[in-house]
């Protein structure tokens, strides 16, 4: 399996008009479920929430990385928006955010370990500042994933 | 100068494996030879090599939680930092630590 695998185009939104943090989660976790990923909105976004409270996952360059251990999830996946306006943000360098990949894992890690494997692959690549600021620049689907296929 | 280290994050999803990759592109982009292990969700990844921590000058710790196996730098100079520092500045880090060392 490769990354592309990992990029489903059922939980992108790259054009996502949300006012707040907390807006932009539940879309997102709403795509999530309506592709199966997770069986639960609620609950999911509140273990979402309990990592939160962890750590700061505002990554800079205005990316953020929410990312939920949950029993709701059923199937380990990724979600990926782009906001149409900056987003207030927990980050490390004080800016907002505009790019969000919301990682959904279950509990039990040795299930789907190739899936979870995918998901390091991507957080791998947003350690690249040169894809970073071209994920930034794309408003299209398939031009992101070419740029994670790369 | 030769590098190796750890990433590891809260919850071994996400900031460790962005911290190993800022790691390296910052200390490979300065000249630097490093190795970094990455201790996850996923188990153990690019163990560090024993030659290659014996000849380390320093070993770079980004962790958020405690990393296991750190008896193996027993005697080397240990910069242990969270992975937001290497996130945030990985290139600042490394030039701080190599004037430290006067390398």
């Amino acid at each position: 399996m490769k990354v592309i695998d990992a990029i489903d185009e059922r939980t992108i939104d790259l054009s996502m008009d949300v006012k707040n943090k907390k807006e932009a989660i539940v879309q997102l976790a709403g795509r999530l479920k309506e592709a199966n990923y997770i069986d639960d909105v609620d609950s999911f976004v509140e273990d979402i929430y309990k990592r939160e409270e962890l750590g700061i996952t505002g990554i800079g360059n205005y990316i953020a990385i929410p990312h939920g251990m949950s029993d709701s999830v059923k199937q380990v996946g990724i979600a990926i928006g782009k906001t149409n306006n900056e987003v207030e943000w927990e980050t490390i360098d004080g800016n907002g955010v505009k790019l969000i990949f919301l990682f959904a894992v279950s509990n039990d890690h040795e299930y789907a370990k190739n899936h979870m494997k995918l998901l390091a692959e991507i957080a791998t690549k947003l350690g690249n500042d040169n894809i970073v600021n071209r994920l930034l620049e794309t408003k299209d689907v398939m031009e992101l994933k070419e740029i994670f296929s790369a | 100068m030769k590098i190796v280290g750890i990433a590891a994050c809260t919850s071994g999803i996400a900031h460790t494996y962005i911290a190993k990759e800022k790691l390296l592109r910052a200390a490979e982009s300065l000249g630097h030879e490093i190795h970094v292990e990455t201790q996850g969700t996923i188990g153990t990844e690019d163990e560090l090599q024993l030659d290659d921590i014996k000849n380390a000058d320093v070993v770079i710790i980004a962790a958020d939680i405690k990393v296991g196996g750190k008896e193996r730098f027993k005697g080397k100079k240990i910069v242990e930092v969270p992975t937001h520092v290497v996130i945030k500045s990985p290139k600042g880090l490394i030039n701080k630590i190599q004037q430290d060392l006067g390398l």
